[in-house]
């Protein structure tokens, strides 16, 4: 009960105040989601949201998967130092680490100065202000979301199938694509869900790391509220939003709904 | 359907939550706001080194003279001061904030006008009638500068106006403009750039400074959010040129940074003392108004801080070598322009000034491919 209240008064009230701006104005209004709508630069930062989201995303799988994977291999002490090395920087602030990225990819950074160094380019090449800056900063704040919903359901897979399949005469390759895959992809779906809906509401690592082509939408969201002080326009673009992520929430866990998916392997 | 499946998905939403939460809960967690109760004022600032010069300069002999205590809070948001009023608990008195902001805060009636009979007539004579408006009086003035990395642009070889800072031939190197950050877009300096002299830029032409930006904007490497940033881009070499606030490269150049700042065609704006509607102490905040526009006291700020002050008596107390790389010292004054705060503040037909319309065509215009 008092978590129910807590839950009702935190989100639902100041998410109703939100809806009721997007639409009173004060009478009721399609104005501001017309204007949204109207607006080509609103759907090009969406765009934009998407295609960060969407990279992210899938980078956070690549470099996360095997890392996981790893975790669950290795000796018990091996596994919480690797654990310790994921979560350290999980626990520094995102604006620090965002700085520390501009230290290291800069015009005049470490790589840049290594790679001249080395004779391998001889103009230092932009790892910043653009998509790539964007894909490393975010990817490597959000690896942790990934890496522990694929490492808890890793590490409760039954180990003695993967041998039995090999026993029974699957190479190593098969035996990881036909067993062991098939029944960490919860871990898959839950990983890549939680990256993708924190990844759209990103605010300070493209802002920072960006360039004139990563401009997204929860920037404009910024732009309307605080500086516009535009509240009613703000709250519709905010509605928008959510709107986008939760009819995305459900299709992804619809589709790749996790009952089905452990129900199949054990069939 | 297995008793295991469902346990995979109760795991699911539990990391998911537990995880999320997590991430969610950061933004609400604020430090209690300083109260205005009677007897206490407060005033509002952006923070660092200017907010600790207040608290020396201003807030201290302020306490000590009239009784009053002063809390300081920040930053003077609109945003802030807009969720406050409507929330019927404002704890502001006194904001010191820029043009921008105080403008949109006027138009949503959240500023009470300044009572101009409170000041000192001595200082306002030496104050520019420009930093006297109906709603707030100027006090520390910078302007949008040539800023530039000296390693880069030794010996005096930088551009020396914005028609060079255009000139992609002329100056390799990369550009750094603001996207937020005040006042943007610089229209103006898009025009002088364009060959309009700095006498003529008013009425703004705006589809012109369009243009011109539209010209600019190969070279810009960063459109930058934050004055801070740019100075940090330039200092690292990140890029070579930045269109930013000159007192903050004045700054870091003491500090001992390769920067350097040409005052030529420079944006003079701003930063003013405005009093917050339904402030609980409007008799005393128009007296720390009055007390803080001492061109004395306005020395002591500067110091420390390198912007111009508002009131011309503050360079009585100032060294030569102090006074020479202030935005207001006569020889860099004379060289630079004032923005126009009416054409930036007209209210249009559909309820918006200029500089919201601007703010969102910069926005759509970044968005353009």
């Amino acid at each position: 009960m008092g978590s129910l209240a807590f839950f009702l008064a935190i989100y639902l009230y100041p998410l109703t105040r939100l809806l009721v701006w997007s639409f009173f104005s004060p009478g009721f209004t399609l104005e501001h989601y017309a204007k949204l709508f109207a607006e080509p630069a609103y759907m090009q930062a969406l765009r934009n949201t998407a295609e960060i989201s969407v990279w992210v995303t899938a980078l956070s799988l690549a470099l996360g998967y095997p890392l996981a994977y790893l975790m669950t291999v290795v000796s018990g002490r091996v596994r919480t130092l690797l654990i310790v090395l994921v979560l350290v920087p999980f626990w520094t602030s995102v604006l620090v680490r965002t700085f520390a990225w501009m230290v290291i990819l800069g015009k005049r950074g470490i790589i840049n100065q290594l790679l001249m160094g080395w004779g391998v380019i001889d103009k230092p090449v932009a790892l910043i202000y653009n998509m790539l800056g964007v894909q490393i900063g975010m990817v490597h704040v959000l690896l942790p979301f990934m890496v522990f919903p694929l490492l808890n359901v890793m590490t409760r897979i039954d180990t003695s199938l993967v041998t039995a399949a090999r026993s029974l005469g699957a190479s190593p390759r098969q035996a990881f694509l036909r067993i062991f895959l098939p029944l960490s992809l919860p871990g898959v779906s839950a990983g890549c869900v939680l990256v993708f809906l924190l990844a759209v509401g990103f605010y300070i690592t493209p802002a920072l790391l960006g360039g004139e082509g990563q401009v997204t939408f929860t920037t404009l969201i910024e732009l309307v509220v605080r500086d516009l002080l535009d509240w009613n326009f703000g709250a519709s673009l905010g509605v928008f939003l959510l709107t986008i992520v939760g009819t995305l929430f459900v299709l992804f866990s619809t589709l790749l709904g996790l009952e089905r998916l452990t129900g199949d392997t054990r069939a | 359907m297995s008793v295991e499946a469902r346990t995979t998905r109760r795991h699911f939403v539990k990391t998911i939550g537990a995880v999320g939460a997590a991430a969610a809960a950061g933004p609400f967690f604020h430090a209690r706001p300083a109260q205005a109760d009677k007897g206490e004022l407060v005033v509002v600032s952006w923070g660092g080194s200017w907010a600790k010069s207040l608290r020396e300069v201003m807030f201290a002999p302020f306490e000590k003279e009239t009784g009053y205590k002063v809390r300081d809070d920040g930053p003077p948001e609109a945003a802030k001061l807009k969720a406050m009023a409507q929330s019927g608990s404002v704890t502001w008195d006194i904001l010191d904030t820029d043009m921008p902001a105080l403008q949109t805060m006027v138009k949503e009636g959240l500023l009470d006008p300044i009572d101009y009979s409170k000041i000192d007539k001595a200082k306002l004579n030496n104050i520019p009638k420009t930093l006297q408006s109906s709603h707030a009086v100027g006090h520390k003035i910078y302007s949008f500068n040539i800023v530039y990395n000296t390693k880069t642009y030794p010996g005096g070889k930088h551009p020396k106006s914005w028609a060079e800072v255009w000139d992609g031939e002329k100056f390799k190197g990369g550009r750094s403009f603001n996207f937020r950050g005040g006042i943007a877009p610089q229209l103006e300096i898009a025009l002088l750039a364009d060959g309009v002299p700095m006498d003529k830029l008013y009425p703004i032409d705006v589809e012109r400074a369009w243009k011109s930006t539209d010209r600019l904007r190969p070279l810009v490497t960063k459109w930058y959010q934050s004055h801070a940033e740019a100075i940090q881009l330039v200092t690292a070499g990140e890029v070579d040129i930045a269109c930013t606030i000159g007192p903050r490269a004045v700054y870091a150049k003491r500090s001992g940074a390769p920067v350097d700042v040409d005052y030529n065609q420079g944006k003079l704006g701003s930063d003013y003392w405005c009093l917050v509607k339904g402030g609980k102490n409007q008799e005393v905040a128009m007296q720390f108004i009055n007390f803080a526009l001492d061109g004395k006291r306005q020395a002591g700020m500067v110091k420390e801080n390198p912007y111009g002050p508002s009131n011309s008596a503050a360079f009585e107390f100032l060294t030569p070598q102090e006074a020479r790389d202030l935005t207001t010292a006569p020889d860099n004054v004379k060289r630079q322009f004032w923005i126009n705060e009416d054409w930036w503040g007209k209210v249009g037909a559909d309820g918006k000034n200029e500089n919201q319309k601007q703010k969102e065509r910069f926005a759509a215009w970044m968005l353009k491919k």
